[in-house]
């Protein structure tokens, strides 16, 4: 009996490796931007997905990998920070905050998990954003886009990212290079969520329809 | 030696469509086939009688280790590559050609395995100089494409990789005008306004995405071209080195002198420590 419930059919976990999330930090903070398409193999599960996870409210998770592992290790991330704040009476670092996300998924290397999130944050130290995955990674940078559409979005970042934006330029930026990778990515779309990130927290700055957006860039063309 | 000729025929005389390209198709791949009679018997025969089921292995795992791309805008065809040959993780030639001139109005980049590439647009040039000569008028790049996707359709399945795109410029008095055409091993022939090829092509495609547009001048559209190589070849790691920049319009096709893309990057970072340094004594 026990044997047989063992070999059950495998059930098919939703996964979002289809995707665009990527992070920037610029002068004034950190940009977030991501779609918002689910796909199961070639369905189209859901176009309105929040990939974005308000860790608290001067930090944010973005998921991309298995839905569940992300909010779930995010939510227990959010646990942790608040304890860390109740016990030492000041707010968790940025660094600190992505140590402990990746320590807990590190436990369970190999067994199945699958995450990619940039952790970002305003800290002490000004802007940071670090990117951790199931696998073990844990990397600082200024730059990050994860998911299937990631390799459009860099084009576009790069050719547009420098240290002196406003806030209304680098969310363009941003908002832009999710729009050209949900343009030519099959499995990334919705719509685009944008978030920043300053010394006063974060603020949910716009959420567009990308086919709206191409309206728009049509017209601007 | 004569099945592997009936095999040939028949597979063409099937394809509709393809009436005044057919003798010079023929002719072609029977001439080629006295080259290398054992060759192609081996090819054929592998596709024919290889093992039930069993996939043929593809040379590379993921898209092939370039970046080329190809665009048309009112100037004529703009076409760009880097000059990176790799042969997994050897950068086997820093300065290699990747897009070929067929002919005064006809270049087409290469994608795929450089050897392949290389003879099959030797040869695509020689059919397309006996097509003039019998005809007295050039082919157009829709009939270039078609010749050498049938001539390439006989390899299907097997080793050969070729991804090309072939920009022209056709003076025919019903369709003239700039013309771009995609060519894969496998058998796609796509017509299009904007290609870009390679393990590359995703960075390069998002520049082109926001850029390209069919009133761009010259200038600008050779402008776009550069940057989204230069984006192509700073992300991916089988993209590098130089970038060429060639130019189809009426009067045939013009080179832009080769540019190490090095410079590019040193350029940008100073010019980026530049306004770095001014915002700090701002503040």
């Amino acid at each position: 009996m026990f044997i047989k419930q063992f070999h059950t059919a495998e059930r098919k976990i939703e996964f979002l490796h289809g995707t665009t999330t990527l992070a920037f930090k610029f002068e004034h903070g950190v940009i977030v931007a991501v779609d918002s398409r689910a796909t199961a193999g070639s369905y189209i599960a859901s176009q309105t997905v929040k990939k974005v996870i308000e860790i608290n409210p001067y930090l944010l998770g973005t998921m991309a990998g298995g839905a569940a592992d992300c909010s779930f290790w995010e939510r227990l991330l959010a646990r942790q920070c608040r304890i860390y704040e109740l016990r030492n009476k000041e707010r968790i670092s940025v660094a600190a905050a992505s140590k402990l996300l990746a320590n807990m998924v590190y436990q369970y290397k190999g067994m199945g998990l699958s995450m990619g999130t940039m952790v970002c944050g305003w800290d002490k130290r000004g802007p940071g954003l670090y990117y951790v995955d199931s696998e073990g990674n844990r990397v600082c940078g200024d730059l990050f886009a994860v998911g299937s559409g990631s390799m459009y979005a860099y084009g576009v970042m790069d050719s547009g990212l420098r240290q002196d934006l406003t806030v209304d330029e680098a969310c363009e930026l941003g908002r832009r290079a999710i729009y050209q990778a949900t343009f030519r990515d099959a499995y990334s779309g919705g719509q685009v969520n944008l978030y920043h990130v300053h010394s006063g927290g974060w603020t949910r700055i716009s959420q567009e329809d990308v086919l709206m957006l191409h309206q728009k860039y049509r017209d601007q063309a | 030696m004569r099945q592997g000729v009936v095999y040939i025929n028949t597979n063409f005389s099937s394809v509709s469509g393809f009436d005044a390209e057919r003798d010079s198709m023929r002719t072609c791949l029977l001439t080629f086939e006295c080259c290398c009679v054992c060759d192609i018997q081996k090819l054929l025969g592998r596709r024919s009688h290889g093992s039930a089921g069993s996939p043929v292995p593809l040379p590379f795992p993921m898209a092939h280790g370039t970046t080329t791309l190809a665009f048309v805008f009112q100037g004529g065809v703009l076409a760009a590559a880097d000059t990176r040959s790799s042969c997994s993780g050897l950068v086997a030639c820093p300065a290699s050609q990747k897009i070929l001139p067929i002919h005064s109005h006809l270049v087409g980049t290469t994608s795929g395995t450089s050897a392949d590439c290389a003879l099959w647009k030797r040869i695509l040039s020689r059919e397309l100089r006996l097509y003039q000569l019998r005809n007295g008028r050039r082919l157009s790049t829709s009939g270039a494409a078609k010749l050498l996707s049938h001539m390439l359709h006989p390899f299907k399945g097997t080793e050969l990789c070729v991804a090309a795109t072939l920009c022209g410029w056709d003076d025919h008095t019903s369709l003239s005008g700039p013309s771009l055409f995609y060519v894969c091993s496998d058998g796609s022939r796509l017509q299009g306004t904007l290609f870009s090829v390679g393990s590359g092509s995703p960075y390069a495609y998002s520049i082109l995405d926001q850029g390209v547009q069919w009133g761009l001048t010259v200038a600008e559209a050779t402008s776009i071209a550069r940057e989204a190589v230069y984006r192509a070849t700073h992300r991916d790691a089988y993209s590098g080195n130089c970038v060429d920049v060639y130019h189809v319009t009426s009067q045939g096709w013009t080179r832009r002198t080769r540019e190490d893309l090095k410079e590019e990057y040193y350029r940008e970072k100073e010019s980026r420590r530049q306004t770095h340094e001014a915002e700090k004594k701002m503040l």
